[in-house]
C-alpha cells in the first residue's frame, strides 16, 4: 500500500485540543483536557502516566478506536472526527496496528493466518517477502500452524506485533504490550518494536506503565489528570521512573 | 443459596427467555389442542342432549355396523309403530327417516360441501315438540311431496325466502320444492354448520329410499314412568331384530362414538405439540449448558466460598424449575388462544361450533403444565450436574476450551441408542405388534437422540465440508463462520439436532408422499381406461344419485357408464366400507387383474370378490362364503367368485372385497353413487365427451367431471393438502428449532465478545462481521439438515417397504422436493442469524476489548 511513499512525512499521528469528557456536572471526569500533541514518523513514543491520568484514552482515541469529545485526531492527513464508522474501520485495518495487553489472537486460527488476518480481512495478498522478514525476524517459522492456545504467552505477543507490523501500516499502537509477559518475555517485545523503527523504519506508540519498557523509547510523554505534563528525549528507565516519582504518590 | 440462584435467574432472563419460549411455544399448542377437543367434544354433546332432550325411549334396528362416523343401523318397518304406540305408558311415538339431501343455491352450485366440511342433511319433520329440536322460526312445517324447510342458517346465507322453489339433490335424484318454512335447530341456527332440508315424513320415506321403513322411532314417555321402565316395557313387544334404548343411553352411546372419534383428531394434534416439546429438550439443554460454561467462574467462586456440589445443583435446577413454571403457566394461558386460534381456522371451514365459550377441563391445564415443568428440569438436568462438577480452582483458571464430547464412551452410547431406535423402529414396522405406529415413532424419537448423542462427533467434520465453500466464497468472514461452527462441537451438534428433528419428520413425509403419489398416478394410468369421471364430492355421506348414471347411459356419445358405490359393513368383525359395482361395466374400465373366477360371476346378488392377498391371509378358497354383516339386512353369506390383485384401484387405501350391485341393492336402502365412471363412445372426442355428460350433471351441481387426468390430480390433490396441513403443524417444532439457532448464537457472541472486539479493532466491518455470523448459522443449519435429510431418507424409505408389501413399491426420492429444502434450510438460518448478527456487529469495541 505505502510503495510509492517517497518524502513521508515527519508526523505520522498528532491530536489538537483533545477533550475526552465523561459524565455532566458533578460527575464529569476529564480523561482528557486539551491535549496537543505531535507522534513523530519513524520514531517510537512511550505514554507514561499514573492510573487514571488518560493515558490509555489518549491512545484509544488516535487510534480509532474511540472518539474524542472535542479536538480533532489525524493519522497522516486523515482527520479522524470526520471519517464514518466504515472508514474509520478501513483505516485500522490498513494504516494501523495494534498490540494488546491480552487477547490479541482470534483462538479459532492459526498464528500464521492471525498475522495474515488485517490483509485477509481486506481481501489483499501479503507482500510474501515483507512477511517473510517478520516471521523470521520475531523466529516463529516452525509455530505458524499452530492455535493460539497452543503458543505461549510470549510467543503469542509475538505474534501480535508480526500482525502488528504484516500490514506495514503507518503506525503501531502498543496497549501495554508487554503487561502479562515474564520479563524475559517482555524484553523480547520490546526489542522487536525497537527493531522495528529502527530497522524496518516503523513507526510505534506504546502505553506503558513500565519505566525499563520506556526506556526502549526515542521518547516519552507524561500524561498526568487528561494533560500532558512532561516530555523526555532519549528516556532511560532511571529518568523516567525518577520522573514518575514525582507524580506524588 | 436461594437468593444467588433469584440473581442469577434476573441476571440471565434475556438468555432464559429462549428455553422459556420453547417450552411455551410447546405447553400452548398441547393445552390448545386440549382445549379445542375438550370444546368440540363438550359441543357434541350439548348436541346430542338437545336432539335427544324429550326422547326417553328410541326404537332402532338392533343390528348395528361400525361405520367411518359411528354406527350405521338398518331400519325399523312401518308395521312397528303401532305396537310401540300401544304399549301402556307411551305418550306418544313417532317414526322418523333420514339421509342425504343437498340444497342447490340460487347461483346454481350445491350448498355445502360434506367431503370437507359439515354434513348436508335431510330428515322428516315430527309433529310432537319433545321428539325433535326443530322449531319453525317462520312458515309453516312441509307437507305433501312438495314442500320443504331448510334451517335459518342456510336460508340466510342463501337468500332462500318463503315460497321460493328450491332445488334439492337427494338420491332419488335433483327436484325442486317450495319453502314452506324456516326452522332453528333447538337454539342454534344450524347444528354445527349442517345443513337441513326437512320434508313430510311419507316425502322423506320417498326420497331416502325408506318406503314403509323408518330410520327410528322416537318415544315419550307418560308421566311418571321411567326411561328404563318403559325400555322394557316396549323390549317386550317388539319383533326380533329391534331393540329399545333409552335416550339417556343414546346420548351416552352417541357422545362416546364422537369422543372416539375426536380421539385421533387429538391424538393427531397432540403428536405435533409432542415434536415441539421433543425439540424444545435440544434447546434447554443447550441453553443450560451454555450458561453453566459461561458461569464457571461463578460457580467456582461459589465452591471456592464453601457452596456444595448439591447447592450448585440445587441452584442450577431452582433456575429450570422456575423458568419451566413461568413458561409453562405462561403456555397454558397462551393455550387458551391457541385453541380460540384454532376454532376460528375450523369456522373457517365451515365448522359453524357454537358459541358456547372454551370448555376447559382439568386435563388441558395439568397435563402441558407438568409436561413443561418436567421436561424443562429434566433438560436442564445433565448441564445441572456438569456444573455441580466444577471444582473451585477453576475460578482462578481461564476457562478452558471445550474440547469434550470426542470419548469413545459417547461413540459407543450413541451408537447403542441409535441401533436401538432403528430397531424399535423395525419392529414397529414389520412386526406384528398392535403398537406398530407408536413403535415406529418411539423408535424414530430414540435414533433421532441417540444421532444427537454422536452430534458431536458427527459435527466437525460436517461442518468442516459445508463450511468450507464459505471460505471461498467469502474469504476470511466465511473461514471464520466455518471455525467457529467447529469449535464447540457439543454446542454446534445440539443446536442442529433440534433442526435435525423437523427436517427429518419432513423429510420422511416427502418421500411418503411423493411415492404415494407415484402410485396413485401409475394405478390411474395403468388401471384405468375410462376417460371421464363424475365425482360427488361425497364425505361420509352422500353421494350421487342413480338417476345421473341412468341419464348418463340415455347418451349415445358414452360408450360405458359403471357406478361405482359403497357399503358400510362388517367383515371378519370389523367395519370397513365395501365397494360395489356394476361388474361388466367396470372391468371395461379398470383392470382389477383376476387371478381366479371371473368378476362377471358377481352379476348374481349373494356374491364377492376378494383380493388374491385377502384370500392367502385367510386361507379362503374360491367358492367359500364369507359372512358380511350389512346394517340394513344383518349377516349374509356371500359366495366368493373372483379373485384380483389390484385391491388399490377401489379407491384411497385399495379394498379387500368387491361386491356387485344387485348384492349391494339386496342389503342396502340408500341407492348413492360415489362416482360413475364414464368411456366414450369411439371417434367422440374430449370436448364432446364432456358436453354430454355435462348436459345430464348440469341438474346435479354436486356432481364434479373429471378426465383420468382431473382425477388423478384430485386424489394427489387430497394427499397435498394432507402433506401441506402436516407441514404447517410441523412448522412450529421447526420455529423452535431455528429460535435454538438463534439463541446459541446469541449466547455464543456473547461469550466472544472479546474476540469479536479484537477482529473489530484490527479492521474487521460490521458487513463482514455480520457475513460471518449468518454463514455460521448457515452451516449449523445445514448441519441439521443433513442429519435430517439422512435420517428422514432411511425412516421414508424403511416405511415405504413395509407399506409396499401389497405391490405399491413405487419408491420415489423426490430430489427437487429435497433440494427445496437445503435452500429453505440456508434461508432460514441466514434469517436466525439476522439479530444475533446485528448484536455482534453493534459491540462497542473499547467495551468488547477491556471485558474481562
Amino acid at each position: 500500500m505505502t510503495t510509492t511513499t517517497t518524502a513521508p512525512p515527519s508526523i505520522a499521528a498528532r491530536a489538537v485540543d483533545a477533550y475526552k469528557i465523561y459524565g455532566k456536572g458533578d460527575t464529569e471526569v476529564r480523561a482528557l483536557n486539551g491535549v496537543t500533541v505531535d507522534f513523530p514518523a519513524r520514531a517510537y513514543t512511550a505514554i507514561m502516566g499514573p492510573s487514571g491520568s488518560g493515558k490509555s484514552t489518549l491512545m484509544q482515541c488516535v487510534a480509532g478506536l474511540d472518539s474524542l469529545t472535542s479536538g480533532q485526531v489525524f493519522i497522516g492527513d486523515a482527520d479522524l472526527s470526520s471519517l464514518s464508522e466504515k472508514q474509520l474501520t478501513l483505516l485500522r485495518r490498513d494504516k494501523i496496528g495494534f498490540v494488546f495487553q491480552s487477547y490479541n489472537l482470534v483462538p479459532t486460527l492459526t498464528a500464521g493466518e492471525n498475522i495474515t488476518l488485517p490483509m485477509d480481512l481486506a481481501g489483499r495478498k501479503p507482500d510474501q517477502a515483507w512477511l517473510d522478514q517478520i516471521i523470521s525476524t520475531i523466529g516463529l517459522g516452525d509455530r505458524l500452524h499452530h492455535r493460539p492456545s497452543e503458543l505461549s504467552g510470549g510467543q503469542q505477543q509475538r505474534v501480535a506485533v508480526a500482525r502488528a507490523l504484516a500490514s506495514r501500516p503507518e503506525i503501531i499502537f502498543g496497549d501495554e504490550p508487554t503487561g502479562n509477559l515474564d520479563s524475559r518475555s517482555g524484553v523480547e517485545i520490546l526489542t522487536f518494536l525497537r527493531e522495528a523503527v529502527s530497522e524496518l523504519g516503523q513507526t510505534v506508540v506504546m502505553v506503558t506503565h513500565d519505566p525499563n519498557a520506556a526506556g526502549y523509547a526515542d521518547q516519552a510523554l507524561f500524561l498526568a489528570d487528561g494533560q500532558i505534563v512532561d516530555r523526555m528525549e532519549q528516556p532511560t528507565a532511571d529518568r523516567v521512573l525518577d520522573r514518575m516519582k514525582q507524580f506524588g504518590r | 443459596m436461594l437468593n444467588v440462584t433469584i440473581k442469577g435467574l434476573l441476571a440471565h432472563k434475556f438468555r432464559l427467555a429462549a428455553t422459556a419460549l420453547a417450552v411455551l411455544l410447546g405447553v400452548a399448542f398441547m393445552a390448545g389442542t386440549l382445549v379445542l377437543t375438550a370444546t368440540i367434544g363438550a359441543t357434541f354433546d350439548g348436541l346430542y342432549a338437545d336432539i335427544n332432550a324429550g326422547t326417553d325411549v328410541q326404537v332402532r334396528s338392533a343390528q348395528a355396523v361400525e361405520g367411518p362416523v359411528g354406527d350405521v343401523r338398518g331400519p325399523v318397518d312401518e308395521s312397528v309403530l303401532p305396537t310401540v304406540q300401544g304399549v301402556d305408558g307411551v305418550r306418544v311415538a313417532e317414526g322418523g327417516v333420514g339421509g342425504y339431501a343437498q340444497f342447490v343455491g340460487k347461483d346454481g352450485k350445491a350448498v355445502g360441501n360434506p367431503s370437507q366440511g359439515a354434513p348436508t342433511l335431510g330428515f322428516s319433520w315430527g309433529d310432537d315438540e319433545a321428539l325433535s329440536p326443530l322449531r319453525l322460526a317462520s312458515g309453516s312445517p312441509p307437507s305433501g311431496p312438495d314442500e320443504v324447510v331448510a334451517d335459518k342458517a342456510t336460508a340466510d346465507k342463501e337468500g332462500f325466502a318463503l315460497g321460493d322453489q328450491v332445488t334439492v339433490l337427494t338420491q332419488s335424484g335433483s327436484k325442486q320444492f317450495t319453502l314452506s318454512g324456516i326452522t332453528r335447530f333447538g337454539n342454534v341456527d344450524s347444528p354445527l354448520g349442517a345443513t337441513l332440508a326437512i320434508f313430510e315424513l311419507s316425502t322423506a320415506q320417498e326420497l331416502f329410499g325408506f318406503p314403509d321403513k323408518f330410520s327410528q322411532i322416537a318415544v315419550a314417555a307418560d308421566e311418571g314412568i321411567s326411561q328404563q321402565e318403559l325400555a322394557d316395557r316396549i323390549t317386550e313387544v317388539l319383533p326380533e331384530g329391534l331393540e329399545a334404548v333409552t335416550g339417556e343411553d343414546l346420548t351416552e352411546e352417541q357422545q362416546s362414538q364422537t369422543r372416539e372419534f375426536l380421539g385421533f383428531f387429538n391424538t393427531f394434534l397432540t403428536a405435533f405439540a409432542v415434536i415441539a416439546l421433543f425439540v424444545g429438550v435440544f434447546l434447554i439443554y443447550n441453553t443450560f449448558s451454555i450458561i453453566v460454561a459461561q458461569r464457571t467462574k461463578e460457580m467456582a467462586l461459589l465452591r471456592a466460598l464453601g457452596a456444595s456440589r448439591r447447592q450448585v445443583l440445587t441452584s442450577v435446577m431452582v433456575e429450570a424449575f422456575v423458568t419451566g413454571v413461568v413458561a409453562s403457566v405462561v403456555g397454558v394461558v397462551i393455550g387458551f388462544g391457541v385453541a380460540i386460534v384454532l376454532r376460528s381456522a375450523l369456522a373457517g371451514l365451515g365448522f359453524d361450533i357454537p358459541a358456547e365459550g372454551l370448555t376447559i377441563e382439568p386435563n388441558a391445564v395439568v397435563i402441558p403444565f407438568l409436561i413443561g415443568v418436567v421436561i424443562t428440569v429434566l433438560s436442564a438436568l445433565f448441564p445441572a450436574r456438569k456444573a455441580s462438577r466444577i471444582p473451585p480452582v477453576a475460578a482462578m483458571r481461564d476457562i478452558a476450551v471445550d474440547d469434550s464430547g470426542q470419548s469413545v464412551a459417547r461413540i459407543v452410547a450413541g451408537a447403542i441408542i441409535t441401533l436401538l431406535g432403528l430397531a424399535l423402529t423395525a419392529l414397529g414396522l414389520f412386526g406384528s405388534s398392535d403398537n406398530g405406529l407408536a413403535a415406529v415413532g418411539g423408535g424414530l424419537a430414540v435414533t433421532f437422540l441417540g444421532v444427537a448423542v454422536l452430534g458431536p462427533i458427527i459435527a466437525p467434520p460436517v461442518a468442516a465440508v459445508v463450511g468450507t465453500p464459505m471460505g471461498w466464497i467469502r474469504g476470511i468472514s466465511g473461514h471464520l463462520a466455518r471455525e467457529n461452527a467447529m469449535r464447540n462441537p457439543k454446542r454446534t451438534s445440539a443446536t442442529a439436532a433440534a433442526l435435525m428433528i423437523g427436517v427429518g419428520v419432513v423429510a420422511c413425509i416427502i418421500v411418503l408422499a411423493a411415492t404415494i403419489t407415484t402410485s396413485v398416478r401409475g394405478t390411474v394410468d395403468k388401471g384405468f381406461v375410462g376417460d371421464f369421471v363424475v365425482q360427488s364430492n361425497a364425505g361420509f355421506q352422500g353421494g350421487l344419485s342413480p338417476e345421473v348414471a341412468s341419464a348418463l347411459d340415455q347418451q349415445p356419445d358414452l360408450a360405458i357408464v359403471a357406478e361405482f358405490r359403497s357399503a358400510p359393513a362388517q367383515v371378519n368383525g370389523s367395519g370397513t366400507l365395501v365397494p360395489a359395482v356394476d361388474p361388466t361395466a367396470f372391468s371395461q374400465l379398470a383392470d382389477l387383474e383376476v387371478i381366479q373366477g371371473s368378476l362377471s360371476d358377481l352379476e348374481p346378488a349373494g356374491t364377492v370378490a376378494v383380493s388374491e392377498d385377502k384370500l392367502d391371509d385367510e386361507n379362503w378358497a374360491l367358492g367359500d362364503t364369507v359372512e358380511v354383516i350389512f346394517p340394513d339386512t344383518g349377516p349374509q353369506q356371500l359366495k366368493i367368485v373372483a379373485t384380483y390383485d389390484k385391491p388399490e384401484l377401489l379407491g384411497p387405501g385399495g379394498s379387500p372385497y368387491l361386491i356387485g350391485l344387485s348384492t349391494y341393492d339386496a342389503n342396502s336402502q340408500v341407492q348413492l353413487d360415489s362416482s360413475v365412471f364414464v368411456k366414450l363412445a369411439s371417434g367422440v372426442s374430449l370436448e364432446q365427451g364432456r358436453a354430454a355428460i355435462e348436459s345430464v350433471t348440469d341438474a346435479y351441481p354436486n356432481a364434479d367431471v373429471q378426465t383420468k387426468q382431473e382425477f388423478a390430480d384430485a386424489i394427489v390433490g387430497q394427499i397435498t393438502q394432507l402433506v401441506v396441513l402436516v407441514y404447517a403443524l410441523l412448522g412450529l417444532a421447526i420455529i423452535i428449532a431455528l429460535i435454538g439457532i438463534v439463541n446459541t448464537l446469541a449466547l455464543s457472541i456473547f461469550e466472544r465478545t472479546r474476540e469479536l472486539g479484537l477482529l473489530r479493532a484490527v479492521g474487521m466491518s460490521r458487513s463482514q462481521l455480520r457475513t460471518s455470523v449468518r454463514y455460521e448459522a448457515v452451516i449449523i443449519a445445514l448441519l441439521g439438515t443433513f442429519l435430517g435429510l439422512v435420517l428422514g431418507l432411511v425412516f421414508g424409505v424403511a416405511l415405504v417397504v413395509a407399506l409396499g408389501d401389497n405391490g405399491s413399491a413405487d419408491l420415489t426420492i423426490p430430489v427437487s422436493q429435497l433440494v427445496v429444502v437445503v435452500i429453505l434450510a440456508i434461508i432460514a438460518g441466514a434469517l436466525s442469524a439476522i439479530l444475533p448478527a446485528r448484536r455482534a456487529s453493534r459491540l462497542n469495541i473499547l467495551h468488547a476489548i477491556q471485558t474481562e
